[in-house]
This record gives structure tokens, sequence and C-alpha cells, in this order.
């Protein structure tokens, strides 16, 4: 990694990140972009966080497990 | 995917000011850099593949945790980079362009809304305000020092009840003004404030619970809004309170709009 804020990075903890980078910026959308418009980011980024917690991949590993 | 065969596109993470351009750097994250100009305003973007970013194969990726979350830690970090030498204001994640020329054409339909909202985001940060709330903890700084020890039956059972009722009403309103002071003590420090819903427990991992969401648009030099909270927390501490400043971000959550530019 080459950010110029080192310090910073272990503490960007997922949430915050999805609640930044996914949720929020600048929306593009219209013919000019191929972009993620008509995908809802908001519940990718849920998702995401709920894996994160644990929840998806407990099931994930009972189902490998099965 | 449409029939048309490109390999690559460009990924846009956000806009500079064309005037500063030359402070942006070459790589961030691991990612070579383009500027893409167009007039006043310039794209900071990389060339990315169209194997992993066209629709088809990204609508993949967006379901995969790891690609996911790697890519949106990249996205936020050449921001961050780009941040610290230029005013940028954010695109939201995955935002790409078949060619340098669709990236200049979104870049001029929406040039008014670009340059106001870089004005807007000139010189200044984005900062995160949060406050916990330890409840048990709040609730006991809060009850009067009583009569606990009432049996669990009769009378004094109806009395413990009707203690514990009040002191979560109690605790509910102390976090309702709480909530009100806080933001309004910060925002008087910024140039504009928005709250946010507060992330639900499951998703924080903390015991916890988070009754305040702020970001606020502030000067770089964020010492006010620090200090603030540094005397809001002193005193808030017996409560079970905890006030939380996080970032600098780049402005995420002031950009907004942008793109409503009819």
């Amino acid at each position: 990694m080459e950010s110029h804020h080192p310090a910073l990075r272990s503490e960007v903890t997922l949430v915050e990140l999805v609640d930044r980078v996914l949720n929020k910026g600048v929306v593009v959308t219209g013919d000019i972009t191929l972009s993620v418009a008509d995908v809802d980011l908001v519940y990718v980024g849920l998702r995401l966080l709920l894996a994160s917690a644990g929840t998806l991949d407990r099931f994930a590993n009972e189902a490998v497990a099965a | 995917m449409s029939a048309v065969a490109t390999e690559t596109a460009f990924y846009a993470y956000g806009v500079v000011a064309s005037g500063q351009r030359a402070a942006v750097p070459t790589r961030a994250a691991g990612a070579a850099l383009e500027v893409v100009e167009a007039g006043p305003v310039a794209a900071v973007a990389s060339v990315v593949s169209l194997d992993e970013f066209g629709e088809e194969p990204l609508r993949e990726n967006l379901n995969d945790r790891d690609w996911l979350e790697r890519h949106a830690r990249a996205h936020e970090d050449v921001l961050l980079a780009v941040a610290a030498s230029a005013d940028v204001v954010p695109f939201r994640f995955g935002t790409i362009s078949r060619t340098a020329d669709d990236l200049r054409a979104l870049l001029r339909d929406r040039e008014h809304a670009l340059v106001a909202a870089l004005e807007r985001v000139r010189g200044k940060i984005e900062l995160g305000v949060k406050v916990w709330v330890d409840e048990a903890r709040l609730r006991r700084a809060l009850a009067p020092p009583a009569a606990e020890a009432a049996s669990a039956t009769g009378r004094g059972y109806l009395e413990a009840r009707r203690a514990a009722q009040r002191e979560a009403a109690d605790a509910e309103t102390f976090c309702a003004d709480l909530v009100r002071e806080v933001y309004e003590r910060v925002a008087a420090h910024a140039a504009a404030a928005v709250v946010n819903r507060p992330q639900p427990r499951e998703l924080t991992g903390r015991a916890e619970r988070m009754i305040l969401n702020a970001a606020l648009l502030v000067e770089s030099d964020a010492t006010a809004v620090r200090d603030e909270v540094d005397v809001l927390a002193e005193r808030l501490r017996g409560f079970g309170v905890t006030l939380e400043v996080t970032g600098p971000w780049p402005a995420h959550n002031f950009v907004d709009g942008a793109d409503d530019e009819a």
C-alpha cells in the first residue's frame, strides 16, 4: 500500500468503508457508464458486512461441513 | 456485456480541478493513475480490464466478498492519496467508462455540478463523529441511589418494575438530548454536517450502542471539532458514553447532488 495516511489504514473498518465508498459519493448514471448504476450498492455493502460479521460465514461453513 | 469487445475501461475514483491535476500522484494503492481532463474538471482514473470490470464480471465480483473489500479499500486509498495533495470529489464505487472520450463526456455533462462540489470541498476534509453508549452503565449512572434491595414480591416487585421502566425512559431521554447536543456543538464548527443512520450492533461488533453517526465537512485543521469532542467526552465519561472522531476522510458525504443537474 502506498497510502499517504498509513496510520489511518488500520482504523478504517469495513463498516466505515462500506458506509462511505459504497453508499456515498457522486453517483453517475446513464448510458455513458458501464457502471453498476442499476445495482443497489447499499444492499451489496450490507451483504458484505453481514458476511464479515460472521453470519453468512457460519452458514457457508455448515454447508461445506454437510 | 455488449458485443463490442474492448479490452479495457476507465475506472474513475473521483474528480479534481484541472488546475490541480499536477498534484495527483502517478500511483496509489498499487494502481497507476491517469488524469482525464475535460475543461475545468479532471477525473482521476485507472485503466482496468473488462474481464474484471465489464458488466457481467462486475456483477459476479460484487458477490465476492474478498474482491469487493479489496477494491473498496483501493478506491478509498486512492482518494486518500489524492486528497493529500489536491481537493477531490469522490465518485461512488464502480464508476466505469469504456473510453477516455466517454469519461470526458461524462465530466462535461456534469461540469456545473462537479465544479460546485469542488468549490464546496475546497480546503476541507470530512470527519466522522460517533457517540456510543453502554446502556447498562448509563442506567446505573442515572438511577437514584436507591432502595434497590426491594424484594421481588408484592409491592416491592411492582415498585422495582416501575423504577426499571422509569430508568429506561430516563436513559432514552438522556440519549436523545445528548445526540442533539453533541451534533449541534460539533456542527457549529463545520461548514456542513449530516446525520447518518447509526450503524447497527450486528455490523459494528461492539457491545455499546451507536446513537449518533454524523459526518462533518470542516477546514483541514480540525482541532476545533476535536477539542469540542474532548470536552464533551470528559463530561460524559461517568455515564458510559464514548465519543469517537474518525477521519480525515475524502468528502464522500458532501458531494451528493452533483449528479442532480438536469
